[in-house]
């Protein structure tokens, strides 16, 4: 069982609160995230939804090796592409066994590998542009292309609870096991002990919601001394906060190029 | 100098409220004064304050009759947002004032919801203001309580208000940033604005306020110069609130007729003609015998990963023996390591080198639950540890889980001595915090461990809860319980503690009798440590160790006599 203890250590809440800030606010400076939202935007609307309707094996292929890169150069955090792997490689995995018990052979197969592949292009699109994004840039963005400006507050606060929440949610979590008591036998493959835990993980959310309702209050109270109300939708409080997006050079160019290469490799095949 | 807030006949009550919060409320203060709020929880101090930020009545729909004006501004007239030019307010609960996740736009947010094309330089004028502008770009999680409090002091800065209300700043810090923001709260007053404070603690008023406005049940007692409010014991003790020590302890003896001392430099001019002679006095030290030991621990290290993924060294090889019936105090700064010491004690963290004994087993293999058969972790923050809906339940979790038969008249004794049993249907979470307190310490009470481990347990309270604390926690020395105690309230560990730990940046740098540690001006001065006012006062006397205000009083009479 040391596999699993290791993976337990890897796996804490702490952990997983580290990893999700870092991929929020990206403490690395890549070349993605310099790049406008309106670009991403633009960029994803390409990349994350075309792929629905391309057949074509060998674009599909070509297009899936582009966006290995981009996931290298964007710093992906590895729990994201864990989870990812992990998803695609159970999806896989399905299908070969269902394929199987139904008498199918691989070749019947392949046009299923075709989708996860379809998918597993979509999905990196999707992990590219959102881990290039702060949360304020997102906002940002959103509000320039004409979102109101609550939901796009909306996002940036969400992000600046997630901490917070995660933290209490753990403290929560913590008080449940310094009070409780783990069932004595483990189970066949510590099956008590998973249900034990998960009953817990379920059950800490309820007191989450009881602590958040009361933290809102002040957060309330504070946005109208701040001015949101005012100022959320108010055009001048607009211009002042997106002063600074501005395309650039880079985003022509990261744009028409991955453009080009999409064309090329539909034109190739 | 103007009347620059005025309150004519306010009344207000809150919705769904039988009986007003506030009654017929007068009073006007004058532009640039200091002026501090004193009162007992529930007296009405924050609802006064609302009422001069406008948020009663735009915000909470009650019954409202009077009228309020702020720079000649009627609240009933003018908006929230527009008063919050005039009049900042920060909150009991600053953390969530914070709206931005990062520090220079959150000081910038409101400048910039008003329209102000000057809002970055305001932001960053009002970070300088409070000398926190080398945090601009951090995240606000990583910053210390102390450092958000300065945020969001800097967020209503930034509009330049002449007026600024912080509600109990001392409350959620330790003493060491409570001064802190004291002296940026005296550098506004200095530069002209108002100030006012809610405020507990009579020895930061006593030195830093210039007026107080006394309230008792939703009306205004008195509305005085500070010296005259903290001399009129009668109006104070009708209020609920405590005098600084040393003008009680003054009263108590009233030897001569000169004014009360209010603060520890007059005390000392007031005392010290009283002593005739002084002698060296040295601290007889009597360490006790104990073999049975509770806690050890053998080059334990601990390290953490930071949000920037940086490895943050706790421990490094600490070694650390604890007895059995011994009462521990832990003192040390923010980050010293005493929260991760307990923690790593009750089994929710592992060390990641060396190892924990706990009455001499090996606790590697034990998860928490096995633990807490014998161990209990009292959080700093009560709130974490409430996990059901009432407090009954909350109490009985632990027995609960564990099927104890009498469950029903366990968690009766427990309400009745906790003095709980008339809350004890209420959710706990919606108790004020000496309530909220109290129940965290009857759920650790209910689980009768033999190693108590208390997380700050008097922090966020006022002055009438503290005391009631610290009664719980002399009766509960018993014969066998070790307990240990992490805190910054540093009158609580002369008073209580048999033996001092001082940890210092994971190290432990003094280690011995509280006597001991007075002396030790090189650890008091590291650790960030103030002394209470009569230790302080004792020493500056030349006098023995006052542990408490009676052996105080004792020993000066036995000195005059």
């Amino acid at each position: 069982m040391d596999v699993v203890k290791t993976l337990t250590d890897k796996l804490s809440i702490e952990q997983v609160k580290i990893e999700l800030l870092n991929t929020a606010y990206g403490y690395h400076h890549t070349f993605l995230q310099r790049l406008d939202p309106r670009t991403l935007f633009l960029w994803y609307l390409v990349f994350g939804v075309v792929p629905f309707f391309i057949h074509s094996t060998p674009v599909l292929i070509g297009l899936a090796a582009f966006l290995v890169v981009l996931t290298i150069m964007a710093k992906v955090s590895p729990l994201i592409i864990f989870i990812l792997t992990l998803g695609l490689l159970t999806q896989g995995g399905s299908y070969l066994i269902v394929g199987l018990f139904f008498g199918g052979n691989v070749t019947a197969m392949l046009p299923l590998l075709k989708l996860t592949l379809k998918l597993s292009v979509i999905s990196m699109a999707s992990i590219v542009v959102f881990c290039s994004m702060s949360p304020e840039k997102l906002s940002d963005g959103l509000l320039k292309i004409g979102v109101p400006g609550q939901v796009s507050f909306s996002i940036g606060y969400a992000y600046r609870m997630l901490p917070t929440l995660v933290e209490e949610y753990h403290h929560i979590f913590l008080s449940y096991r310094l009070r409780g008591k783990k069932p004595a036998k483990k189970g066949l493959f510590y099956s008590r002990h998973l249900f034990y835990y998960i009953k817990l993980l379920i059950k800490s959310f309820y007191p989450l919601m009881l602590s958040v309702a009361k933290r809102s209050r002040t957060m309330v109270e504070a946005l109208e001394s701040k001015g949101s109300l005012y100022g959320f939708n108010h055009p001048k409080v607009k211009q002042l906060k997106l002063q600074h997006l501005t395309i650039k050079r880079r985003d022509v160019l990261f744009f028409s190029l991955s453009i080009s290469y999409f064309i090329a490799l539909i034109w190739l095949s | 100098m103007t009347h620059q807030l005025t309150m004519t006949d306010v009344t207000f009550t809150y919705p769904g409220q039988n009986s007003p919060q506030l009654k017929n409320v007068t009073l006007s203060i004058k532009e640039g004064t200091f002026v501090a709020i004193m009162g007992g929880n529930g007296s009405g101090k924050s609802t006064l304050c609302k009422c001069l930020n406008g948020l009663i009545p735009h915000y909470y729909v009650g019954d409202y009759a009077g009228k309020t004006t702020v720079n000649g501004h009627d609240t009933t007239k003018v908006s929230v947002s527009e008063l919050s030019k005039h009049v900042g307010y920060v909150y009991q609960d600053f953390e969530n004032q914070l709206v931005s996740p990062r520090v220079l736009d959150d000081a910038c947010f409101a400048p910039l919801h008003f329209g102000l094309s000057d809002f970055k330089r305001r932001g960053e004028r009002a970070l300088e203001l409070m000398a926190i502008s080398h945090l601009k770009d951090r995240y606000i999680w990583q910053l210390s309580g102390g450092q958000k409090h300065l945020l969001a002091l800097s967020g209503i800065l930034s509009l330049d208000p002449d007026i600024i209300i912080v509600d109990e700043p001392v409350s959620q810090l330790d003493p060491f940033h409570a001064e802190v923001i004291y002296k940026q709260l005296q550098a506004l007053h200095q530069q002209g604005k108002t100030v006012i404070v809610i405020e507990h603690h009579a020895s930061f008023v006593a030195r830093y306020a210039e007026e107080v406005i006394l309230m008792c049940e939703g009306e205004v007692l008195a509305h005085t110069p500070v010296r005259e409010a903290l001399e009129n014991d009668a109006l104070l003790s009708q209020a609920g609130v405590y005098p600084p020590e040393v003008t009680m302890m003054a009263r108590a003896m009233h030897w001569h007729d000169q004014p009360l001392p209010l603060t520890i430099d007059e005390a000392e001019s007031y005392f010290k003609p009283l002593l005739k002679q002084v002698e060296e006095n040295k601290v007889e030290i009597a360490p006790e015998e104990n073999n049975d030991v509770a806690v050890q621990l053998q080059g334990v290290s601990f390290h953490y990963q930071s949000l920037e993924k940086t490895t943050h060294q706790v421990f490094d090889q600490l070694d650390l023996t604890l007895y059995q019936g011994e009462r521990v105090a832990l003192i040390g700064n923010n980050g010293a390591g005493k929260s991760t010491l307990m923690k790593l004690l009750t089994g929710q963290m592992k060390p990641k080198a060396g190892q924990i004994e706990i009455f001499n087993e090996d606790i590697s293999q034990q998860s928490p639950e096995q633990l807490a058969e014998y161990v209990t972790y009292i959080h700093q923050n009560p709130e974490h540890m409430f996990i059901d809906d009432s407090v009954e339940k909350d109490i009985g979790y632990f027995l609960k889980m564990r099927h104890v038969k009498d469950l029903d008249q366990r968690v009766a004794r427990l309400l009745e001595r906790f003095d709980l049993t008339s809350l004890k249907s209420r959710d706990a979470r919606l108790l004020s915090g000496g309530q909220m307190r109290r129940t965290s310490l009857a759920i650790g009470e209910g689980m009768s461990p033999k190693l108590l481990l208390l997380d700050e347990p008097t922090a966020t309270l006022d002055m009438a809860a503290k005391q009631h604390v610290k009664r719980l926690m002399q009766s509960q020395t018993g014969e066998e319980k070790t307990i240990v105690m992490a805190t910054h309230d540093v009158s609580l560990v002369f008073d209580w503690a048999s033996r001092v730990i001082v940890l210092n940046n994971g190290q432990i740098i003094f280690d011995g009798l509280p006597e001991q540690l007075v002396g030790d001006y090189h650890v008091l001065n590291k650790a960030g440590i103030i002394l209470p006012e009569i230790v302080e006062l004792s020493r500056r006397l030349k006098l023995p160790l006052m542990k408490n205000q009676q052996m105080f009083i004792d020993c000066l009479q036995r000195e005059v006599m």
